[in-house]
């Protein structure tokens, strides 16, 4: 049985373009335009995701969060909304919401967030020091990178970054994402601050004979350290 | 000095209530006292006039009662009578008469008083005069009768001045009295008016910290306290309507550009073929958007100075070490030359995400201007106020651009001829969030490119 996503959004042309995002996931979406019906629903079906707007006929997808909630469902909530700014962001994360993307976004975007939020979903808490992906080896109690044999030194920061990336591994992964998570920074730094930082990792890695980081096409990067005939 | 701080408070404003409401007290005092003192003072005079004139009066029908006698029989009558009179005197009457050769004849004295020569021959009561005679004032008529008969007729003044001196003690002590009671009703008055002043100042003070909510409770009284107190609801209810439009306005405009795009950007994913275009449009839009918002968070900050609403306790050596680790690899990256120092657990009452924004925009900017082999600095200092420094060595800001240079727009005539890309506003944008935590922004003199300071005061311990 496919997952089923709730999309609570009045502007019908971009409820269908997160419809189809929904769709080429493997989700089944449903739509409701008001607040009022958007909570109605989620009580009434079981969802994993749902992404809501903010400014809804009825009030504010933010302060419907609580009544959400309340209504028992467990759902991961996407805030998807034109009250873009740092400062919206950080009032809708402090409110309860687990992501919150700015419109307009990109299709790249809103995919990576979905996805990251299933698997958010599904992702087992493992009590495991030890992250490995073949050659590559993350030990996170003693914050060591190793690929084979040799030892990668990292900084604080760029072991953060790839335990990140490892996270969620074969995942296309955008910079607002990695600002947000690693640096938990909500505003745009206009200029390249993360492909620096992501370039600097992926040269250590690579130095050391590891593919694991790639550009992915378009908004960001992706971590797929096993070779692709693994798939 | 770029961007005026927040005014100071008084630390204390107990003693200024204090210092008016005992001025006040003692304005009021000092006001009664005088003019009761004036009124006494007339009051004094009078009596002193009319006991004094009927002592004369009494004198008077004494010399025309010697007079009479004298009429009938000379010196042989005056002498009886006074002989009589001093028998019977109370103490307040004097009497004398000697004869040619200075013998006391008869009289209440036993010589004449020294000093006091005899004027005029009449028993008329001018000219009188006062003397002193064992210490007690008497008024006197001293004569020489025909023959050569010196008489000397008085009366004491002594209960005319025992009468003043009680007046005057008497007077004295209401003074006290006056002025004590006019110092406690300018008091209360005082502290009445204060009171009310008060109330208005808690009630700004309020408004101040952020609550613009903040209403006096209770029925406005219907005087000019109260009509003060509505003027000032009024205006408050004034500054929040306009507060509140301005955050529906923002979030409408958010709303009426963003959703359009959105549709645009959809639209522009579903081109194939023109990669590059299509690339190019996204740039666009995104650096519009990034203008909009920065527009955007910087009349906010400005709507919210002075405020300490929102703001929170943060570790801004925290804030800057994190924004540093974040922009030493592109500086490096640029070829320049990066050094931070920051002194550790430095707190301030801010916005996190406001604080991180502007230090990533001083530094950003920093990055963007300065050639390979530039030095850029960080520091944060304990003192006073905590200071934030970015120092680089940089081409500086034009010859002629000070503080323009954070004014919205603003951008040097050199950048566009470079092709450096931007808006004029990212320095806005830091003083807006400088003014908005009450921060001193300026821009220290150098010798070579540009330094920011910005002065932060202390959160309370």
């Amino acid at each position: 049985m496919s997952d089923r996503i709730l999309i609570v959004e009045d502007d019908a042309e971009i409820a269908a373009a997160v419809a189809r995002e929904v769709e080429a996931l493997g989700c089944a979406p449903v739509h409701r335009d008001t607040l009022e019906s958007g909570i109605a629903e989620a009580a009434a079906g079981d969802y994993r995701v749902i992404v809501l707007d903010r400014m809804l006929p009825g009030g504010d997808g933010v302060e419907g969060m609580a009544r959400i909630r309340a209504g028992g469902s467990r759902a991961l909530i996407l805030i998807l909304s034109a009250l873009g700014r740092a400062a919206n962001r950080v009032e809708g994360l402090e409110k309860g919401a687990d992501d919150y993307l700015p419109k307009p976004f990109e299709t790249e975007e809103l995919r990576a967030r979905l996805r990251a939020l299933l698997r958010r979903g599904t992702m087992q808490v493992l009590d495991n020091d030890l992250m490995a992906f073949g050659e590559l080896e993350i030990r996170l109690r003693a914050r060591t990178v190793h690929v084979g044999r040799a030892h990668v030194a990292v900084s604080p920061k760029e072991f953060e970054l790839l335990t990140y990336f490892a996270r969620n591994a074969g995942q296309v992964v955008t910079r607002m994402q990695l600002l947000e998570n690693v640096w938990n920074l909500h505003f745009d730094p206009g200029t390249n601050v993360v492909d620096v930082h992501v370039g600097r990792l992926r040269r250590k890695l690579e130095d050391a004979g590891s593919q694991a980081i790639q550009t992915a096409r378009g908004e960001g990067y992706v971590f797929a350290p096993l070779p692709p005939a693994g798939a | 000095m770029p961007g005026a701080a927040l005014p100071e408070r008084p630390a204390d404003e107990r003693p200024i209530r204090a210092r008016v409401t005992l001025r006040l007290a003692a304005v009021m005092a000092a006001g009664a006292a005088l003019l009761s003192l004036l009124a006494m003072g007339l009051q004094y005079r009078l009596v002193d006039l009319r006991m004094t004139e009927a002592q004369r009066t009494l004198l008077a029908a004494d010399l025309d009662g010697l007079a009479a006698l004298y009429e009938q029989r000379r010196i042989i009558a005056l002498r009886e009578a006074i002989d009589y009179r001093s028998a019977t005197s109370g103490g307040e009457e004097m009497f004398l008469l000697l004869d040619r050769g200075g013998e006391v004849l008869a009289g209440t004295l036993p010589s004449w008083p020294e000093g006091l020569d005899a004027q005029g021959q009449g028993f008329t009561v001018d000219p009188a005069r006062e003397i002193l005679v064992n210490g007690q004032p008497w008024l006197v008529v001293a004569r020489n009768l025909p023959g050569g008969f010196p008489l000397l007729v008085g009366r004491s003044l002594a209960p005319v001045d025992q009468t003043l001196a009680a007046l005057r003690h008497g007077m004295l002590g209401l003074l006290v009295a006056i002025a004590l009671a006019a110092a406690g009703m300018g008091w209360l008055a005082a502290r009445q008016v204060m009171g009310r002043i008060g109330r208005l100042n808690d009630l700004a003070d309020r408004v101040a910290a952020g609550d613009l909510d903040a209403r006096l409770p209770g029925p406005r009284s219907p005087d000019e306290f109260g009509l003060l107190e509505t003027h000032v609801h009024q205006m408050l209810d004034r500054i929040a309507n306009l507060n509140r439009a301005t955050h529906r306005l923002s979030d409408t405009i958010a709303h009426e550009m963003r959703t359009p795009l959105n549709r645009m950007l959809g639209r522009l994913e579903r081109i194939e073929g023109q990669e590059e275009v299509v690339n190019e449009a996204r740039a666009e839009m995104r650096q519009a958007i990034r203008v909009f918002d920065s527009l955007l968070d910087i009349s906010r900050a400005e709507a919210d100075q002075g405020t300490g609403g929102g703001l929170v306790p943060v570790d801004l050596s925290q804030v800057a070490g994190e924004m540093w680790e974040l922009y030493e690899a592109p500086a490096e990256e640029k070829g320049l030359i990066p050094r931070a120092e920051i002194a550790p657990g430095l707190r301030v009452l801010g916005d996190r995400n406001l604080i991180a924004q502007m230090v990533a925009n001083l530094l950003d900017n920093a990055i963007k201007y300065c050639a390979p082999g530039d030095s850029l600095t960080l520091t944060l200092v304990a003192a006073d106020r905590h200071v934030l420094r970015v120092a680089d060595t940089g081409p500086g800001l034009p010859d002629g651009m000070g503080e323009e240079a954070f004014e919205r727009f603003t951008r040097a005539e050199r950048d566009r001829a470079r092709g450096i890309k931007g808006h004029g506003l990212g320095l806005a944008l830091v003083r807006a969030i400088a003014l908005r935590h009450g921060a001193r922004l300026s821009l220290p003199r150098t010798d070579r490119g540009l330094t920011v300071e910005i002065a932060w005061p202390r959160a309370p311990a």
